[in-house]
């Protein structure tokens, strides 16, 4: 091939590739605009009254249900707080109890490590309303730990420990449950990456393990520990099937109203309300948190 | 690991460990164990019976939610594991406007809470379905198609995942060699990118029908006559009537989905070794 | 010499794709508007049973909006479709199809957001109106309906919208509060037992907006159905300072039923089947009379305004109205059935009279209210939803 021949195919490459790359994203694109973005437009929309349920209503954009319900004059307001205080609560604990597995895998392990870590995770990936179920029987007032009391003669068959279901206890509990396997992942990987000579050096100039731990590792794991905790955090906020099965009335979460809204009545403009409102706090948090969480490096290894 | 932990510091580490696994599997274990449990699912047992895993296959409407999941779940896969390609090769290996966007775009659906995005799926569907009736009198309606739409669209981040870094291991200098030798583009890409990638694509596959099949939220608002398996057991669970058939197919569901998940995981690695370690860049130049 | 790129342009290629987005679009349009021409002129007005073609030309699978465990074989799998539909399958050779709702509010909302197509539709009576005014639903042909004389005529009064049968009652039943009294101690029947302190984590409501009624009704309204603002606020103000009170809120009957058989709740909301089991089951229990009356509900069966299964539907509504299904419904939901020649033996007389089975007078006041059409729904719901948000 002559240099004038190279030039020109490669010129032509050029175009080519352009084409082609339109070609390669247009069906993804496509997909997504038409399934994902418009969707979410569209309840938008909806919560400003652009769009009505029945047609026969006045068409007129108001801005009025979210005044209402940002004023405070709204009771799914304490709806949510009080969802962000059982998803806190939720999300501390998990990352609480998932450290020490991710730190124990890291750095503690050896040749078992991978196959261990698979072990915890993979829990996480098989049936969510099945590991509910498991705990709708094991909590039940005539469940395993309340017919283990009985037969122990602890509590009597006309007393069972009633909180353990039907309760916010509950909720909380099979939501950690639900979701330790899978935030060891991001901890893992934090300490897994660790720079090993930082903590000889750290003991080398005669740190103590515990100093080192919390002057070393700790705070180079913190990106770790963060992507923990957004990633349990941020869907916990909208659980409904949680509740649902095990939550009781005392149990009701953001959710649900959500839910229940789109179910029940025909007041989509609330319920679109309350939606867009979940999806702007959590698009709120990527944005805030988005740096620790970086999706690639944390789904390999 | 002397410089991370001490000996008893090692210790009540392994046993946290294994507390927590135990933790993990022990209500998975009771699944399995009420199964075979002739009665209710209480202590004390009540003797050993495998009949509820024969009244399992004899429930018609069980089963059949069974298989409309494995058909959602296929379809959605297979969509899903497409356009999951295309997308990853124009991540990878394409220079375009607006990248990080599209990137950002592609990888959202990993945040949305599936309340939201049922939701407004079936506002959308709503729409629609209106429309269609009104200018064309065709009703199409809620239902599996529904679903496959929704569920193509959360998996989609699943399966870039999956293959992005195994397509970036692959060096393009492969391509080229192949385009070199005299190879089309057709044969380049039947005969070398796409078997070489053929542990991702499954893997990317098997994640997505996983994550497919198990998916209550958005088919609970998009599932119409016709229920899933996570829609049916959802239904089921507030009326225990049939709770102990439903733990024996959980016992099933179970051990099938770590099976799947974990030969998707090791056929994945046992790929990226060998794959990693013949053809990269350095594998390749000290070949010839 | 060709490259990679240039065999994924001429597959990938964004104007041909788009080239054949068109044509199918274009192709889909053409088709769809031959076949709205079509239905246009099938479509005929709903009066008179020569408009409507023949049954061998309707497309059949029937599809039902109905209530879990009428037919599709929730509770009762084989029993359900030979009691209530075996007959529909002998005439029609049609199996039809279910969609499920948890509570009328549910069904309403799917019919209304178009989510669900359907042919017959079974509501509770007052919500007919509702469905009327939705545009839903249309008149009945009662000519085609070969067992509609055998129904009581007062109670298929109660299916007359608008001087037109929109529905054919078939069930009937009770709201009342059932208790255990092994644990309970009844001092006074009232549907205050549901509300009552001494028992707190032993009652079970009902999880629909239909609670605001009750409580109304408890309290003393007017009109428990049709409640002014502060009226509505009051109630809902009670039913959240009581609501501790609650274990779970049921959506379906059989759910309660099995709380109530384990003794996990003592009292609750109930409907006559819960009597009926806990009657076979031998247990101590109560069915109140509330000295504000027993709310009392009667469904019926709507026809979809643009059903294509015309006599399908009918079909079906007249297997629903036979003997054999009213015999099933009081055997098995110890609910009554408007059909006056069903054979009231299958239901032990002790249940028979207890529930005034053989006489449809005890659905009327002073002994029960009729549960009403609610012109303020949407407010009863929303006030709900608040409480359920407290």
């Amino acid at each position: 091939m002559t240099t004038a021949d190279m030039t020109a195919s490669r010129t032509s490459w050029k175009r080519r590739e352009r084409r082609t790359t339109a070609g390669l994203l247009s069906a993804p694109m496509l997909w997504l605009a038409l399934f994902f973005v418009a969707p979410v437009l569209y309840v938008a929309a909806y919560s400003i009254g652009a769009i009505k349920l029945f047609p026969t209503d006045a068409g007129v954009i108001s801005f009025e249900d979210w005044n209402h319900f940002l004023r405070g004059g709204s009771v799914y307001m304490g709806l949510f707080w009080k969802s962000i205080r059982i998803s806190l609560t939720v999300s501390v604990v998990v990352v609480v109890l998932a450290y020490p597995i991710g730190y124990f895998l890291a750095l503690c392990v050896r040749k078992m490590k991978y196959v261990l870590l698979l072990v915890v995770i993979v829990p996480f990936l098989t049936s969510f309303l099945l590991r509910v179920l498991a705990w709708k029987v094991i909590l039940g007032d005539r469940g395993v730990v309340n017919s283990l009391l009985f037969s122990l003669h602890v509590r009597s068959p006309d007393d069972p420990v009633s909180w353990l279901l039907y309760s916010q206890f509950a909720v909380m509990l099979v939501l950690a449950y639900v979701w330790v396997p899978f935030v060891a992942l991001p901890i893992f990987v934090s300490l897994d990456n660790l720079d090993r000579s930082l903590l000889e050096a750290s003991s080398d100039l005669g740190a103590g393990r515990w100093r080192t731990f919390w002057r070393v590792t700790l705070p180079l794991s913190a990106p770790g520990v963060v992507a923990a905790f957004v990633f349990v955090f941020i869907p916990t906020i909208g659980e409904f099937v949680t509740p649902l099965l095990v939550g009781g009335p005392s149990g009701y979460l953001f959710g649900n109203a959500i839910q229940d809204l789109f179910t029940r009545g025909t007041d989509w403009q609330s319920g679109s309300v309350l939606a867009m409102f979940l999806l702007i706090v959590v698009a709120g948090l990527m944005a805030l948190f988005g740096r620790f969480v970086q999706v690639r490096s944390v789904a390999t290894d | 690991m002397e410089i991370a932990t001490s000996r008893p510091g090692r210790l009540s580490l392994t046993i946290f460990f294994w507390l927590l696994v135990a933790f993990l599997y022990v209500p998975i274990a009771f699944l399995a164990l009420f199964s075979f449990n002739d009665g209710d699912p209480s202590f004390p047992l009540s003797g050993f019976t495998t009949h509820w895993y024969g009244d399992v296959f004899a429930n018609r409407v069980l089963m059949s939610s069974l298989g409309r999941s494995a058909s959602v779940a296929t379809a959605s896969s297979l969509i899903g594991v497409t356009l999951g390609v295309l997308m990853s090769f124009a991540l990878l290996r394409r220079r375009f406007f607006g990248k990080p966007a599209v990137s950002a775009l592609v990888f959202s659906p990993l945040v949305i809470p599936y309340l939201v995005f049922g939701i407004s799926l079936l506002l959308l569907f709503a729409l629609v379905d209106k429309l269609l009736a009104d200018w064309f009198g065709v009703y199409i309606g809620l239902g599996l198609h529904a679903i496959v739409i929704g569920h193509v669209v959360v998996t989609l981040p699943y399966t870039i995942l999956t293959i992005l870094p195994l397509l970036e291991r692959l060096s393009i200098s492969l391509e080229e060699a192949a385009k070199d030798l005299g190879a089309n583009p057709q044969e380049t890409f039947r005969r070398v990118t796409l078997p070489l990638l053929t542990p991702a694509l499954v893997s990317a596959f098997l994640i997505a029908f996983t994550l497919s099949f198990d998916e209550y939220a958005i088919a609970s608002f998009l599932a119409g006559s016709e229920q899933t398996w996570p829609v049916y057991l959802f239904a089921q669970l507030r009326v225990p009537s049939l709770l102990p058939q439903l733990i024996a197919v959980s016992s099933v569901v179970f051990i099938a989905s770590m099976l799947l998940i974990l030969s998707a995981e090791i056929g994945r690695r046992i790929a990226e070794r060998r794959y990693g370690r013949e053809f990269s860049a350095q594998g390749l130049a000290s070949s010839r | 010499m060709t490259d990679m790129d240039h065999f994924l342009a001429r597959r990938l290629n964004r104007r041909g794709f788009m080239r054949m987005a068109g044509v199918t679009t274009v192709g889909a349009a053409v088709l769809a508007a031959c076949k709205k021409a079509e239905n246009v002129g099938g479509t005929a007005t709903a009066t008179g049973a020569g408009a409507h073609p023949p049954i061998a030309e309707e497309p059949g699978k029937l599809q039902v909006l109905d209530w879990s465990g009428y037919g599709n074989g929730d509770y009762y799998p084989d029993k359900e479709r030979l009691g209530l539909w075996q007959q529909y399958a002998d005439e029609t050779g049609d199996t039809p199809q279910f969609t499920l709702f948890a509570n009328d509010d549910a069904a309403f909302t799917k019919a209304a957001t178009g989510s669900v197509k359907f042919d017959v539709v079974h509501p509770c009576g007052y919500k007919y109106k509702d469905w009327v005014d939705l545009g839903a639903v249309q008149p009945w042909d009662t000519s085609l309906i070969p067992n509609f004389p055998a129904l009581n005529p007062k109670l298929e009064q109660s299916g007359i919208v608008d001087g037109k049968q929109y529905f054919i009652p078939l069930d009937w039943g009770f709201i009342a509060p059932i208790v255990n009294l092994d644990h309970v101690d009844v001092k006074e029947e009232t549907f205050g037992i549901l509300f009552d302190d001494r028992y707190e984590g032993k009652i079970s409501w009902v999880d629909t907006s239909n609670m605001m009624y009750i409580g109304g009704l408890f309290l003393g309204v007017t009109d428990p159905f049709n409640m002014t603002d502060e009226e509505l606020t009051e109630v809902r103000d009670f039913l959240i300072s009581k609501k501790h009170l609650v274990k779970f809120l049921w959506n379906q009957s059989y759910d309660f039923w099995l709380s109530f058989k384990k003794e996990e709740v003592w009292i609750g909301y109930a409907w006559p089947d819960t009597v009926g089991y806990a009657d076979a089951e031998g247990m101590n229990y109560l069915y109140m009379e509330p000295k504000e009356g027993r709310v009392s509900w009667v469904c019926g069966m709507g026809l979809a305004a643009d059903t294509s299964n015309y006599r399908h539907s009918h079909a079906y509504v007249d297997s629903w109205a036979s003997t054999k299904a009213a015999e099933f419904l009081l055997a098995w939901y110890y609910y009554g059935h408007t059909n006056t020649k069903a054979d009231l033996s299958v239901v032990s007389p002790g249940v028979v009279a207890a529930l005034g089975l053989d006489d449809p007078t005890v659905l009327d006041p002073p002994r029960a209210i009729p549960e009403s059409f609610i012109p303020r729904r949407d407010l009863y719901q929303q006030y709900w939803s608040e409480v359920l948000a407290s």
